[in-house]
């Protein structure tokens, strides 16, 4: 990200000028309070929102140019998890995960290998004929992560992914995203868990009133509360 | 990109699901698009009719021709033969003096007496009269005989032939504001079906987007699913016109014989064939409207 600002049409600025560099492999997180701008820098990546100004490159593509067209195929090298989950409530967790390989029109025999490895990863194995309505909000959240990464991303976005757990509940989920970067895939995390970012000892970059306040390689999370 | 069919298969599943899941309304869009369309196969059957009633009317209106007093037997001859090889031209009837006196008289009916005053004289000319095939052949050809040696002059039903062009003109032109206005109502309730499924599952819509689906693969389904409704609607429309023009047809040609209806069969296939197409097009074009609205995810 190259001096990226976005100005909102209603006129508030929710980034200014922010430069930021991550490399593949990176597991970061995104800290700051409530309406500082870590949404916004989330949903740039994956051209949710357009940036009024300056220039993203997600997986060597200037996303900025991007036409409407590829989207679809920039969000295909993303996965992407949200707070609320957002599972589809009556299809089953292994539909749901399958589903993000169906429209991207995957063979079937490969979709169904897929599946039962990433449900295997996230430990839903025994899990995968339940509806999401039959699961705890943890396993709801795996559901996701699974589905966001059926499909061998090599970035994960995830905005708030513990939002909505306990702290337990919470290092599961953390524990399977040090997993998937393991395995190589960038990690990218706006949160404001500070137990979560404390303890993991990762990248953080801290972003105040839209301006990027602090980048440590090693960080904590440094607010109070 | 080419299509999987299995990804054909998919979109064909989701639309039926779909159309199951809100049934009350795919049922109301399809009565609809029934009743727009049967409505407007009906008028379409009428206006072609009446069309058809007035060319036949039209093609039975003859040319009077009215021959100089003063030619003989050979020249009256050569010019019905002239006027025989003019083309269009499917009858040549002579009509003498005294035939045509006889029909005068009978016209008069009961006022013959009038004549009377005329004593032995015979004040009308020898003529012809002249069937073409074609009604718009009626004018040319009575203006192409008024140009002949020893035409006296010639008449046909100006008026008549007039008085049904003007009125098949009218019938047509209500007939195709009818037509737009009904395709519109069935359009408007298409796209408000497509847009109530749409809107029931906008959240899988989102996260379609989300995983990278493009908006084709999105869209599909839902343009099955108009195009299934206004097909469905359609077909029934087709049906009961076929019925109902069925029985017109047979009750006419029973006691009503001289109508000159259009024949049923390919009469209707051609019509219902239009109704089918135009059936599915409105459907298509109903969720394509309903899409473009929501899509923005």
């Amino acid at each position: 990200m190259t001096d990226v600002s976005k100005v909102y049409s209603n006129g508030s600025v929710a980034l200014s000028d922010v430069s930021v560099n991550i490399a593949e492999g990176d597991f970061v997180f995104v800290v700051g309070p409530s309406g500082a701008g870590k949404s916004t820098f989330i949903k740039l990546i994956f051209r949710e929102e357009w940036p009024t100004n300056g220039q993203i490159i997600v997986n060597g593509r200037n996303i900025t140019e991007l036409s409407l067209r590829e989207v679809p195929f920039l969000r295909r090298g993303l996965g992407i998890v949200f707070q609320d989950y957002r599972l589809l409530p009556n299809k089953s967790v292994h539909e749901n995960v399958a589903f993000a390989m169906e429209v991207i029109e995957a063979p079937r025999r490969e979709i169904q290998k897929r599946v039962n490895h990433v449900l295997e990863l996230v430990g839903l194995r025994d899990l995968a004929r339940n509806l999401p309505s039959e699961l705890s909000g943890g396993e709801q959240q795996r559901v996701a992560i699974a589905r966001a990464i059926v499909n061998k991303p090599r970035v994960v976005i995830a905005d708030e992914p513990t939002g909505n757990l306990d702290p337990d509940t919470s290092w599961e989920i953390m524990k399977i995203f040090e997993k998937i970067n393991e395995d190589g895939t960038t990690l990218v995390m706006a949160t404001h868990d500070k137990t979560v970012v404390d303890a993991m000892k990762r990248r953080v970059i801290a972003i105040e009133k839209g301006r990027i306040v602090r980048d440590e390689a090693i960080g904590v999370y440094g607010y109070e509360g | 990109m080419a299509m999987k069919v299995r990804t054909v298969e998919y979109f064909i599943r989701e639309a039926i699901v779909s159309l199951k899941r809100n049934g009350l309304m795919s049922i109301a869009s399809v009565s609809t698009v029934a009743l727009s369309m049967l409505i407007l196969g009906l008028f379409l059957v009428m206006v072609l009719n009446l069309n058809h009633m007035a060319s036949v009317l039209e093609s039975q209106v003859q040319i009077s021709v009215y021959l100089q007093d003063n030619l003989s037997d050979r020249e009256m001859r050569e010019v019905g033969t002239k006027i025989t090889k003019l083309p269009g031209v499917t009858m040549v009837t002579f009509v003498g003096k005294e035939e045509a006196m006889t029909r005068f008289k009978q016209r008069l009916g009961e006022q013959q007496g009038l004549l009377s005053a005329l004593g032995d004289t015979n004040p009308l000319p020898n003529g012809f009269e002249v069937k073409v095939d074609k009604p718009e052949m009626v004018k040319p050809t009575a203006q192409a005989i008024a140009q002949f040696k020893g035409i006296e002059t010639t008449k046909f039903g100006q008026e008549v032939v007039e008085h049904l062009f003007s009125l098949t003109k009218m019938v047509r032109w209500f007939g195709v504001l009818l037509i737009l206005f009904l395709a519109l109502a069935a359009l408007f309730i298409i796209s408000n079906t497509i847009r109530i499924t749409v809107f029931a599952r906008r959240k899988e819509i989102g996260i379609m987007k989300y995983v990278g689906a493009t908006d084709w693969f999105i869209r599909w389904p839902f343009l099955i699913e108009g195009v299934i409704l206004g097909l469905g609607g359609a077909l029934i429309a087709v049906f009961l016109l076929a019925e109902a023009y069925g029985m017109l047809t047979s009750k006419v040609y029973e006691s009503l014989a001289f109508l000159p209806l259009i024949p049923r069969s390919p009469f209707i296939a051609n019509i219902s064939g239009l109704l089918l197409v135009l059936g599915a097009m409105i459907g298509a074009l109903g969720s394509t409207i309903s899409l473009r609205r929501f899509m923005k995810v």
